[in-house]
């Protein structure tokens, strides 16, 4: 039993197509932009194709999740049934088809191993460029595989991968601006200046008062005559000298 | 006599102490008024476009508080040494004028500073920076100006958005409808530049390679100078009115003593 489901796990497939044990995955975790509203970033398929005939061409084929299961593998890409201008109406598109030399195996050091799905904006209305690399219409979700052919016919195929849903934006209009409330800091500030001034108002009032009473002559508050006065400053004290002096 | 004579002379003296401490704070709240108004940060625009920069109304009546300060000082220490009862009635009059704008321009600049939060800035960011649409002139004159000053702070503080670059990628904005989200995911400014102003490495900064584009916040380089300038006028100004609350009580107290 054993050797015959190995078997059928490389055999030719129904179409004729190898199945390649490998699903498709996102790129590693430190790019910010591994997923976007209309992008994202895949790993590229190095030492996948590893039966490959030199003169291969990988091409990524973008579906819609609900879809997927319906994708007849052995369509040509770059015809109007994959091109990326009708989809998602078309419900899968293929696109980044390049050589297999591309796709060195194993990777040179300091390579970007990454597919960026959706880079390319100048081609997306572009009818005679089919697999254009556009960006994508909506947040998906999306499958992808990958699809090796040589000129005439698919060769092999990966599995799909997992379902990939892109980002959506919120709108900024809800979002809440006003502080909680007012600091501490502001708080005592204000309530020490306002008892301040307060306390220099009542303190003029109170002045002003006394010295309109004291100079109508009637009792004042300050009625005891203070022992320590000021007087006015006088620069020569020749009047203050005793006689004796002279 | 001369023990009462003395205690006068010390009581003066304190009075005049107190007013030269006055006029060189008031000197010193004026320089750093002005310091806060000519906006060496290049933020005012931010604030503009909030449509409350009452920091920048603080500050600019710390201007004036701080000259008026230095001028009535000068008055008070002349009334003191000459004990004229009329000049001083005029000091305390003035002075009591001039202590309520500084309380005014103190609350103020407390008060706003609880409004500068950072959804406040972001939501300005998303609503302002590139938009192309704009209503009328105010809001092109505003746009342009946040538009500017935002492409200034990246640049500058080597920075993206008010949060990181996930700002541009989490919520819609004016940028986002003028720029497709595919060539720019953020700003070309979040890129990491060479000497001559252009991305260092553009697919790398799009694809959010660390090292080719900026991924920390600019919050901090906005929210800085701004609780600087805040904290800085409300508080240097408490501290002044604090001690000109001590000199006008005595100099009432002193007025009060004076005899014709």
């Amino acid at each position: 039993m054993l050797p015959l489901l190995l078997l059928l796990a490389t055999a030719p497939g129904a179409d004729g197509l190898t199945s390649i044990d490998y699903v498709p995955t996102l790129a590693n975790e430190t790019l910010e932009g591994r997923i976007t509203t209309s992008t994202f970033v895949l790993e590229q398929p190095r030492c996948v194709f590893t039966d490959a005939q030199p003169g291969t061409h990988i091409w990524l084929v973008v579906a819609l999740d609900a879809a997927a299961e319906r994708f007849d593998a052995g369509t040509m890409p770059e015809t109007p049934r994959l091109a990326f201008q009708t989809f998602p109406s078309n419900t899968a598109y293929a696109t980044l088809g390049t050589s297999i030399a591309n796709y060195p195996c194993p990777p040179r050091p300091g390579d970007f191993t990454v597919l960026r799905v959706g880079s390319e904006t100048a081609c997306r209305s572009d009818p005679n460029r089919p697999s254009c690399n556009g960006p994508l219409p909506g947040p998906g979700p999306y499958r992808v595989k990958f699809v090796a052919w040589d000129n005439v016919t698919a060769q092999a195929q990966t599995h799909w991968s997992e379902p990939i849903t892109l980002k959506t934006a919120l709108q900024a209009d809800n979002l809440p601006v006003t502080a909680g409330g007012h600091s501490t800091g502001m708080i005592i500030l204000t309530a020490i200046l306002s008892i301040l001034f307060a306390v220099l108002l009542a303190c003029l009032v109170a002045l002003l008062a006394s010295w309109c009473s004291n100079s109508y002559g009637s009792s004042s508050i300050f009625s005891k005559p203070d022992a320590v006065t000021v007087r006015r400053y006088n620069t020569h004290h020749v009047y203050d000298q005793p006689a004796a002096r002279l | 006599m001369s023990k009462d004579d003395n205690s006068v002379h010390i009581f003066q003296g304190l009075l005049i102490l107190g007013n030269v401490v006055i006029g060189m704070c008031g000197i010193a709240l004026t320089a750093e008024c002005i310091f806060f108004v000519s906006d060496p940060h290049g933020l005012y625009p931010l604030l503009e476009a909030t449509e409350n920069d009452d920091i920048y109304a603080a500050a600019w009546i710390g201007i004036f508080v701080g000259f008026a300060l230095f001028s009535l000082s000068v008055l008070g220490i002349t009334g003191v040494i000459k004990s004229n009862k009329t000049l001083l009635l005029v000091y305390i009059i003035l002075m009591l004028i001039t202590y309520a704008f500084e309380m005014a321009s103190c609350i103020t600049a407390a008060t706003h500073q609880d409004f500068l939060t950072p959804n406040l800035f972001l939501k300005q960011m998303l609503e302002r920076y590139q938009k192309m649409e704009t209503d009328n002139n105010n809001d092109k004159w505003m746009s342009e100006g946040v538009t500017k000053t935002w492409n200034n702070l990246m640049l500058q503080n080597h920075c993206c958005g008010v949060h990181g670059p996930s700002d541009w990628q989490k919520y819609a904005s004016a940028f986002r409808s003028s720029y497709n989200d595919a060539d720019y995911p953020w700003p070309h400014q979040c890129c990491v530049m060479d000497a001559r102003g252009s991305p260092v490495n553009l697919d790398g900064c799009k694809l959010g390679v660390p090292g080719y584009y900026n991924s920390n916040g600019c919050y901090d380089a906005i929210s800085g100078p701004m609780n600087r300038q805040a904290w800085g006028v409300a508080w240097f100004g408490f501290a002044i009115l604090c001690w000109t609350f001590w000199v006008l009580l005595g100099t009432m107290f002193y007025w009060s003593r004076i005899e014709y």
